[in-house]
């Protein structure tokens, strides 16, 4: 009892830690750099997702075409804006002027949002079904699924599309990607607005299991660099991977060892898998010649 | 981010000046004040302990919250057991340094965003640990009744803090100046900057990191020792993640690397909040929106962008005072060893990169490694210099055994080396990278300036020996290519080698500075250092070596003197090919239409303020080949980059048949049927052979790609074989040809090749202009820049000579060849081999 | 971009910077003001306790100033972000003192910010009012003069009282606690120790759950099966709701006596039905609440504050009725004293005999030895209903 819902929980975290995760890993593979707001990208989705929703009623699946589509224009707002000044003159403030941004839109929402967290109600995480004898929200089995199968579109579509394999030629070498014909400045922010919209995403789908306000985002921001990095954020499957073992790793420790020790065993085990696989999980080194 | 190079003793002053002020402020004014100078004088000395993590050693910590807590709970936890102020304050600072190098060992395996994350980790566990360490931290209510610090009958209010917050800041500040110019300053930068190279000089990069994360984490553990007094309180959440940020935030704002960027970037990040304090629940927004603001305006920092205007180079040029004898100096008085290697061997991934090389290099004479493109050079080199350890063998520097010793102790040991492309420390000035090895790695006192008198003139004495005859203070990464590799064997000398190796040290000059590197390496050898020298150009090789060694497949195919190699049958055949470098000439005389595919007029371009190009004009038609001549520097890469929009922007026009294209970016131009080869190959080193010849169409809507595809390889059946390979692992002639195919799959009007024959050993440049006078004869039109201007004029059809940007001379490449002036200056026969 | 196009760009975005910040930061020159100040968290996840605690306090002031003030001046209130942060509170306690000269200070939701304020307020002599934070050793501070007063629920008090309602209401054996890890949970996990000991009880285990935890499950499995018959939380409305839902998906109906926690927001909307079976405690509710005075108060709400349309909608309703009596007590001292002097005005707590509030009506509420106003008779039990807060009859 104790075991499966543990598991069941961590999983559904889990899978949640991936999906913003794989937004970092995204715009990482294009153009080695992060967005460090993107727990707030995750806090948009959800908020705008609420907005059109349940204020101003739309019907659900606009909402969320609406919520994720403006989530993307963040991403181009953060790329333009907070990380191409500098990471094209080789500066790393772009960190700094993420989080700042990162900030500044948490501020505002909590201005225009409001300050009250409010429910984001779903029929799927309403009614409990029973799985092993634990109980279960359909929405916390959905949202692996979502995870895994969105790690695996981004795998393949990396890999075996001409477009992946043209963002994958960015990052090695902007000159020669430029050479082919790719419009490398519209790969970097065209890799902005998937991160932020599978950020976006994220939130829609841990609204109904948990609130919406301003500040959601902040812990799960953090939390998925931390996968993204244990998974080696150069691999779209690692990081998924990372995620739900963060996510088994942490309800383990809580159902097993009681939740006084989750946050300190969960990070010391960041860095000592960082130190045994310098990687991450499932990350490669690019080919360093001497 | 540039070390610090303003003078010290201007610099001592500055501090001193701005901690009298500081005092004054603090006698000056009252309650409320004193605080405010006190955090800020607190984040400098965080800041401090962040910049020589960030500014020298270029690590980023996003965990400091997490030792500036260590400090605050120690000297909290202390003073309320009794212990006096006094005692408590410098064992705070310890204890955060002891962990600072105890994170160290984790951090150091991990870069970038791998370090990011494993500090942010940190912070997150000193913070879960306050809370549930109850019994010594009084878990989230934190510890209250701080007791404050006392001398004599003074007890120290938030005035009598003040001070001494702002004291030891001006302190912090001093100390970082002098550690900045100390050895081991220099020591961190060069880590920096090239840890290969670092370690190759002698330089122990584990060490200098642990010891920067140490002083660090001691800087931001003696800030919080202050910081609980002042408070009277110190809570779990006094140390919120974002402090880590707003500390991070302080040293890139000021400037990181700079002396006085800490101590600007705090009383930026401190003032800020305070000034904004009224706005009460907007305040953060302000915060987060002017932050960014000074983001954007400085992205260097404060300190750096101001510095961007105030900069001048000292030009001095290096001159050697005469009564410095250069022999002692490298000799040292010691014996002279010879290098024997033996049996050695290694495989990577079940592949035998090299195996069973034995040879030996003896003390004054040139002993030459050669071989074609991946037969395992830079592998031998890598295993004597100890980036590589041999699975086999021995390596003997007299009685010394240096088989798999790491590369900073074969570096003390006496072995120095030079990289096929060049690994100077880039932002540190030309003077500082020879002074830095003279150390070989015995970095002495931390507060000491880094170079004696005596050191001064060696280090100038080698500059001078070498031929570099530059401004002494100009960062290197802003020199030609020629004066980093001179600087780079100057800063091998410093290290007073027994052995130098040098990696392919002529790839990229042209004929004279090549003469003038052969007779620095016999001038070298003469002096009684074992040079051991892998190098394709065989002029240089043949004339210089006393012995050589042959490589083929990682295995010795032949060693002897010049001589008897260059009449090896064996080494004919794998390396030197059949006889003389030539390549086919077209049979009958170029005739073709006289519209242009590409016209470049009155072009004029460059790199910031001094043009590169200035109003050069030539033309290609369809199907001819024209090659574009000149010395290293005359402009022939800028006009590539160009006409193929990488460097923009320019003026005069650019005309692709009838469209004019100078405006365009990049990939629109690609996408008009113009493809460059690049300089240096560039190809996609994660991507597959196969998909980097098939971005190659990345435009094309209309291509057969599978079709064209085996077309391309069966005109370079060498990448047949390795099509799935990753790129990255081919050998540097295979990337060529995959670069040329990848160019192809464009289907391009105009293709345009940029020194394709740079690198490649005699064999492979035959090989490589047979399928460019193929190309020309199938119909290709093709845009030719090399070095190797005898070859490119017997290809091509017509030539342009640029000298200093400008268009000299344009003929038919007949008309060229035959030209005496030409040749003297810029072709140079003797380089087509022997 | 070339860099001659980007400075005026900069420039303007610059310009645009400034001038928004220069017209916020006008600053209120009133001559003749009397200056009181709030430090409390008016960014962040508590962001709505500021709001709670500025409006109460705005009503009251209102009416102060509609009377002449106090010792002839019109009351200012000085508010300060704290960010839940000790530290920013402390140099936000300081700036209120030493530069804007306030008369006294008010202190907001988070204990460790109060706590941090305190040694400062004692040591500078300025008075220190407590509207909401309820760490017990906040006005329990151990200083010889001590400057620190409250108009809210203390821990250990509340403690007490759950406790004697899970055991009167449930028949409460094994109690277990789920409490929010913060400083908030930490002093209730004493309280409860402390009650439960008293009562020669202990719990059958404790746990701890953040924030930002969608899933409480696997702590609310290990009471579960160390067999706990009654729930104590200490949580915030947000986290509070996680662990409704998370009960539900387990069914596990099990009582649940709560501090005041999900009274903060809209808890209904937050837990769902389920949440109705969350018995919280409280000090003041609106709802059915008889007296004029809340009625008065609650019209004089919705007149200053538009967007308050239904009773749901005055939340927290402890914040607001809290600080409105914090600041008439505030105000009735500095009468009392007849003077701004921080130990003067200390007195005139002490010299208050009756203030008829909206809480209820104060009698003597301070002595030297009993700085909190409210007592262990002011706390209520209450539930939510729909999105309104309902009193239980006990």
């Amino acid at each position: 009892m104790l075991l499966i819902s543990a598991i069941v929980s961590g999983l559904a975290v889990g899978s949640m830690y991936g999906l913003i995760a794989l937004g970092f890993h995204v715009t990482y593979v294009v153009s080695n750099t992060v967005n460090f707001s993107q727990g707030s990208s995750m806090m948009l989705g959800a908020v705008l997702g609420y907005t059109f929703a349940i204020k101003l009623g739309w019907p659900m699946p606009l909402a969320v075409a609406m919520a994720l589509a403006l989530c993307a224009l963040f991403g181009l707002v953060v790329e333009r804006a907070l990380v191409r000044p500098f990471a094209e003159r080789g500066s790393n403030a772009w960190l700094m002027a993420t989080v700042a941004g990162g900030i500044v839109l948490d501020n505002i929402v909590l201005f225009t949002f409001g300050k009250e967290p409010r429910a984001f109600p779903s029929f799927l995480a309403q009614k409990p079904i029973s799985l092993f004898g634990a109980g279960v929200f359909p929405l916390q089995l959905i949202i692996p699924l979502v995870g895994i199968g969105i790690a695996i579109a981004l795998h393949l579509a990396f890999h075996y599309t001409r477009l992946g394999k043209a963002l994958l030629a960015v990052v090695q070498n902007k000159d020669a990607a430029r050479l082919m014909g790719i419009n490398v400045r519209r790969a970097i922010a065209f890799s902005f607005a998937l991160s932020t919209a599978l950020a976006g995403l994220a939130g829609l789908l841990i609204a109904p299991l948990f609130s919406v306000h301003s500040e959601m985002g902040m812990l799960f921001g953090i939390k998925a660099f931390a996968v993204a990095i244990l998974g080696g954020v150069t691999s779209a499957s690692g990081v998924m991977l990372a995620g739900i073992l963060y996510g088994l790793l942490e309800a383990l420790i809580t159902a097993y060892a009681g939740s006084t020790y989750t946050q300190i065993v969960a990070f010391t085990v960041v860095i000592i898998a960082l130190a045994v696989m310098p990687n991450g999980l499932l990350g490669r080194a690019a080919s360093k010649k001497v | 981010m540039t070390a610090p190079k303003t003078c010290p003793s201007v610099m001592t002053f500055v501090i001193l000046a701005m901690t009298v002020a500081a005092v004054a402020l603090v006698f000056g004014t009252k309650g409320y004040t004193h605080f405010i100078i006190a955090l800020v004088a607190l984040t400098t000395i965080v800041g401090v302990g962040l910049n020589v993590l960030l500014g020298l050693t270029g690590q980023v910590s996003l965990g400091h919250v997490g030792f500036y807590a260590i400090g605050a709970y120690v000297a909290g936890i202390l003073t309320i057991k009794g212990l006096s102020f006094w005692l408590a304050f410098p064992v705070a600072g310890l204890v955060a340094g002891a962990i600072g190098a105890l994170l160290a060992l984790p951090a150091l395996r991990v870069t970038g965003p791998y370090l990011a994350m494993v500090t942010i980790a940190f912070a997150f566990i000193v913070q879960h640990t306050t809370i549930e360490w109850k019994d010594l931290t009084g878990g989230q209510n934190g510890l209250m009744g701080l007791v404050p610090p006392q001398i004599g009958a003074r007890i120290f209010a938030e005035k009598e803090l003040a001070l001494f917050a702002t004291l030891l800041a001006g302190v912090s500040l001093y100390l970082f100046s002098r550690l900045a110019n100390s050895a081991w300053g220099k020591a961190m930068v060069a880590v920096r900057d090239s840890e290969t190279a670092a370690r190759s000089i002698g330089l122990n990069p584990v060490s200098i990191k642990t010891a920067a994360f140490a002083i660090s984490a001691v800087f931001a553990g003696l800030a919080g020792a202050i910081f609980a007094p002042l408070m009277m309180f110190v809570a779990p959440d006094s140390f919120p993640f974002s402090q880590s940020i707003l500390f991070l935030l302080a040293v890139i704002v000021g400037g990181a690397g700079w002396v006085l960027g800490p101590v600007v970037g705090a009383i930026v990040t401190v003032m800020l909040p305070e000034l904004l304090s009224h706005l009460a629940e907007y305040r953060l927004l302000f915060v987060g929106a002017l932050l960014l603001v000074v983001l954007w305006i400085a992205p260097e920092g404060i300190i750096g962008t101001l510095a961007r205007f105030l900069r001048r180079i000292d030009p001095a040029g290096a001159k050697a005072a005469p009564d410095f004898d250069l022999a002692q100096f490298l000799s040292g008085g010691i014996a002279r060893h010879r290098l024997e290697v033996s049996g050695i061997g290694i495989s990577f991934g079940g592949i035998k990169a090299a195996s069973n090389v034995s040879f030996t290099a003896e003390p004054g004479r040139i002993t030459s490694v050669i071989g074609p493109n991946g037969a395992g050079k830079t592998t031998v080199l890598n295993m004597i210099g100890g980036f590589y350890k041999p699975d086999a063998g021995h390596i003997n520097l007299g009685d010394s055994e240096l088989a798999g010793a790491a590369a900073w102790r074969i570096s003390r040991a006496g072995i120095a080396r030079t990289y096929q492309t060049t690994q100077l420390f880039g932002e540190m000035s030309v003077l500082d990278n020879v002074l830095v090895a003279l150390r070989q790695g015995r970095l002495g006192n931390p507060l000491r300036g880094a170079a004696s008198e005596e050191d001064r003139r060696a280090a100038e004495a080698l500059l001078a020996f070498a031929g570099y005859h530059g401004a002494m203070a100009a960062p290197a990464n802003s020199l030609p290519h020629v004066d980093r590799r001179l600087i780079e064997i100057a800063r091998a000398l410093a290290t007073r080698p027994q052995v130098l190796l040098l990696d392919e040290p002529a790839a990229g000059l042209m004929k004279s500075d090549k003469v003038a590197l052969s007779a620095l390496i016999k001038r070298i050898a003469d002096l009684g250092v074992a040079v051991i020298l892998v190098e394709h150009d065989m002029a240089l090789v043949m004339g210089i070596s006393d012995h050589i060694v042959v490589l083929d497949a990682g295995s010795v195919i032949a060693s002897g003197l010049p001589a008897d190699i260059r009449r090896d049958p064996r080494v004919l055949k794998a390396y030197l090919g059949s006889g003389e470098m030539k390549a086919r000439p077209r049979p009958a005389p170029w005739s073709g239409s006289q519209d242009a595919i590409l016209t470049c007029l009155k072009l004029s371009a460059g790199y910031g303020a001094a043009p590169v190009l200035e109003d050069i004009s030539f033309t290609v038609k369809p199907g001819e080949m024209v090659a574009l001549l000149g010395a290293n520097g005359a402009g022939k890469s800028t006009a590539m980059r160009a006409v193929t929009g990488l460097l923009r922007p320019v003026d005069g026009s650019i005309i692709v048949d009838d469209e004019r294209v100078e405006r365009m970016p990049a990939h629109r131009i690609a996408a008009s049927g113009v493809a460059l080869v690049p300089e240096g190959r560039q190809v996609f080193p994660e991507l597959s052979v196969r998909d980097n010849i098939l971005l190659g169409a990345y435009t094309r809507k209309d291509a057969d790609r599978e079709a064209e595809l085996e077309v391309l390889l069966n005109r370079f059946p060498r990448l047949r074989d390795r099509l799935s390979s990753r790129a990255g692992l081919l050998s540097g002639g295979e990337q060529q040809m995959l670069a040329i195919a990848r160019g192809l799959m464009a289907g391009p009007r105009i293709l345009l090749l940029d020194e394709p024959s740079l690198g490649l050993s005699p064999a492979m440049i035959n090989e490589l202009f047979d399928v460019l006078a193929e190309l020309r004869d199938d119909g290709v039109t093709i845009l030719l820049v090399d070095q190797m201007a005898v070859l490119a004029l017997s290809v091509a059809d017509r030539g342009y000579v640029l000298e200093s940007g400008r268009v000299v001379r344009d003929d038919t490449a007949v008309g060229l060849s035959g030209d005496p002036a030409l040749e003297a200056a810029y072709l140079g026969r003797a380089e087509a081999a022997q | 971009m070339s860099a001659a196009s980007r400075i005026p760009q900069i420039a303007r975005r610059l310009l645009l910077a400034a001038t928004a910040v220069t017209v916020v930061s006008i600053p209120a020159f009133a001559q003749d003001t009397m200056k009181l100040g709030l430090v409390a968290a008016m960014s962040g996840q508590s962001a709505k306790s500021g709001e709670a605690i500025v409006r109460g306090m705005s009503i009251a002031i209102d009416e102060i100033n509609a009377k002449g003030g106090v010792l002839g001046k019109k009351v200012e209130l000085v508010v300060r972000d704290d960010e839940s942060n000790p530290a920013k509170g402390v140099v936000a306690a300081r700036e209120l003192v030493q530069r804007e000269g306030v008369v006294g200070l008010f202190g907001g939701l988070d204990t460790p910010v109060s706590m941090a304020i305190v040694p400062f307020a004692n040591q500078a002599k300025v008075p220190f009012m407590g509207v909401w934070a309820a760490g017990t050793p906040i006005t329990r501070n151990g200083a010889a003069e001590n400057y620190v007063f409250r108009v809210s629920a203390v821990d250990v008090l509340v403690d007490k009282a759950l406790l004697a309602y899970a055991v009167k209401k449930y028949n409460a054996k094994k109690p277990g606690m789920i409490l929010i890890n913060n400083s908030w949970g930490e002093s209730n996990e004493k309280g409860l120790k402390v009650a439960l000991e008293e009562k020669g009880m202990a719990s059958v285990g404790i746990e701890k759950f953040q924030d930002a935890d969608v899933d409480v499950v696997p702590q609310l499995t290990r009471l579960k099966e160390a067999g706990a018959d009654v729930l104590f939380m200490v949580a915030n409305v947000a986290p509070s709701s996680q662990v409704v839902k998370s009960l539900d998906r387990m069914g596990w109906d099990v009582p649940i006596v709560s501090h005041w926690g999900p009274a903060g927001g809209r808890f209904s909307e937050l837990a769902g039905p389920s949440g109705a079976k969350v018995h919280f405690i409280q000090t003041f509710s609106f709802n059915g609440n008889p007296s004029p005075k809340a009625k008065d108060i609650f019209a004089k709400l919705q007149a200053k504050y538009p967007e308050i349309k239904t009773l749901a909608d005055v939340t927290p309703a402890v914040g607001i009725a809290n600080s409105y009596d914090a600041m008439h007590l505030m105000t009735l001292a500095i009468g009392k004293a007849g003077s701004t002097d921080g130990s003067k005005i200390r007195e005139g707590f002490y010299a208050i005999d009756k203030y008829d509030g909206l809480i209820k009506s104060y009698a003597k509420p301070f002595t030297p030895a009993n700085h909190d106003a409210l007592s262990s008779e002011d706390y209520i039990f209450t539930y939510f209903k729909e999105g309104q807060i309902l009193p239980l009859t006990n």
